[in-house]
């Protein structure tokens, strides 16, 4: 039987593209396999060690607590600050993007909030709040600004012409709000999330390592360099980034899903 | 496009009604200054004009003129400067679906439905669901998108859009419909079929409309009357009444002799037509 590669044919642009990114990793492991020999140095372990690695973090976790529990301390804490970053950002942005007095008012607080990076909150939070609601608190400053400042400029990109057909059909101040500017913030606002997700699960890796009795994975990787395992070390990198990946390609879907559904493409 | 039978148009509020004919709204030396720190610009000066019931006036001038600044001021959209404006005896100080208004840009919610584009107006005026439904449909049809009721905004063309738009409008029964260069987005034969639907919603209903475009030619084949506008500060020209039954014949001597002579008087103002 023959193949021939049919560039209009949606499966044979799928199957080139995965051809594609497993030959780019495979490049990749290759590369590392190259650097771990040349540096021959225990703090870069071989690939084949770290699958090891991985694979007994997977079976018997670390420290007498299992993989899942470490991973699902971490998504628990991600999930906390997205949801307490999304009541609050929405409905301000919402707001903050109708009212010009009160956007004029906010403004300047937010400007000289915003530039702090999220990290900078972490000691802060974590030694002077506590333990438990420190790192939950960094995630939602992460996820908070970027989402805010979605929404606010979603509410101000809105279409005049959208308002002044609704006017004239009749709208009152509330039906503006409610039929016309917050529908079409929701795309904007399902970037900021998409953006606040992936400035928010940085900052939960990072805020649990602040955090010397916690359960996450950031806490996981940090001990284990401390000991210098530096196999187990890797073997959390790579799961770190399956979670990161995992997280940005769900906000992704959800965004174009929505984006579809609200009739902007 | 635009088939399906139309009942005679009521005005839902008003206790006075009007007869297809008489005098209906009216227009008394509307001006618009625009204030910009300390220079002025005198948009429209002493606008007038009476119009009746039913009628069609299209209102025509050199490329920003402020032919729209007047249509967003009977829209309610635009405070007037000085002068008053009153439709069926309501002064036009704020916006409302009495005046319907289609716009270039179509201006629908790309995030409703067809049908739920058309009902918003009655969603926001607190009309039950069922009864909705039912006069959305009922518009739907007449602008000849029954197949198309639930379909995104995205999925339509141009012109299926306008329809969209016009139905939207004439849904609420509003006293007058606002059309703000309606068929300017839309190619050249689009334009046609939307004007010869335009016609057919004329023949079945008294529905009053005055009609921006820059399009002499459009002008001519569906007006009742043409306002003739000077450029800034826009003062009336000059006001043609065209009696001529429609459909109109875009060929006949007397069309292009008039099309030639609001042409000419347009070019005096220094500005090209199409």
């Amino acid at each position: 039987m023959s193949f021939k590669y049919d560039k209009n044919n949606k499966y044979h642009r799928l199957g080139k593209n995965a051809l594609i990114v497993v030959v780019s990793l495979t490049v990749f492991v290759l590369a590392w396999w190259v650097v771990s020999i040349l540096a021959h140095s225990t703090v870069i372990p071989t690939p084949i060690k770290t699958f090891d690695a991985l694979i007994s973090f997977l079976q018997d976790g670390y420290l007498g607590i299992s993989a899942g529990r470490y991973i699902s301390a971490s998504l628990t804490l991600f999930l906390k600050g997205f949801l307490l970053a999304f009541v609050l950002a929405v409905p301000l942005g919402l707001i903050l993007g109708f009212s010009k007095s009160l956007n004029t008012f906010v403004t300047p607080i937010i400007e000289v909030l915003r530039p702090i990076a999220p990290m900078a909150w972490a000691p802060v939070f974590i030694y002077g709040i506590s333990y438990d609601t420190g790192p939950m608190l960094v995630v939602f400053i992460g996820i908070f600004f970027p989402l805010l400042t979605n929404v606010i400029f979603g509410v101000k990109k809105i279409d005049p012409s959208l308002v002044d057909a609704a006017l004239t059909l009749g709208a009152s101040k509330f039906h503006l709000f409610t039929k016309v500017m917050a529908p079409s913030a929701i795309p904007y606002i399902m970037n900021g999330i998409k953006v606040g997700l992936g400035v928010g699960w940085m900052c939960i890796v990072a805020a649990e390592m602040y955090n010397p009795r916690g359960f996450g994975v950031g806490y996981c990787i940090s001990d284990m360099c401390f000991n210098g395992l530096w196999p187990s070390t890797f073997a959390m990198l790579i799961i770190i980034a399956a979670l990161g990946i995992l997280t940005t390609s769900l906000a992704e879907y959800l965004q174009k899903y929505v984006s579809k559904r609200m009739g902007v493409e | 496009m635009f088939d399906g039978s139309n009942k005679e148009q009521t005005s839902d509020k008003g206790s006075v009604s009007y007869a297809e004919g008489e005098d209906f709204i009216h227009i008394e030396n509307l001006s618009k200054i625009y204030k910009r720190d300390d220079s002025e610009t005198v948009a429209i000066e002493d606008f007038s004009i009476n119009i009746k019931k039913g009628e069609l006036i299209s209102i025509v001038g050199p490329s920003g003129c402020g032919k729209t600044t007047i249509l967003r001021m009977i829209a309610g959209l635009l405070e007037p400067t000085s002068g008053t404006i009153t439709v069926a005896g309501h002064p036009c100080d704020k916006p409302g679906p009495d005046r319907g208004m289609v716009f270039q840009d179509f201006a629908l919610m790309p995030w409703r439905s067809v049908i739920k584009n058309v009902e918003l107006g009655m969603e926001m005026a607190g009309v039950p669901k069922e009864e909705r439904r039912k006069r959305a449909e009922e518009y739907i049809s007449i602008v000849g998108l029954e197949k198309f009721k639930d379909a995104r905004i995205n999925e339509l063309s141009g012109g299926m859009k306008q329809r969209v738009g016009i139905a939207r409008a004439l849904v609420n029964h509003p006293d007058v419909l606002l059309m703000d260069e309606p068929f300017g987005a839309l190619d050249a034969q689009t334009r046609n079929l939307m004007q010869a639907g335009l016609i057919k919603i004329l023949d079945k209903t008294d529905q009053t409309i005055i009609f921006i475009t820059h399009s002499v030619d459009e002008a001519v084949y569906l007006s009742d009357r043409i306002v003739v506008l000077t450029k800034r500060p826009a003062k009336i020209k000059e006001i043609i009444e065209i009696p001529w039954p429609r459909p109109r014949d875009r060929a006949s001597p007397d069309f292009t002799a008039l099309r030639k002579h609001i042409l000419d008087e347009l070019e005096k103002e220094n500005v090209l037509d199409d």
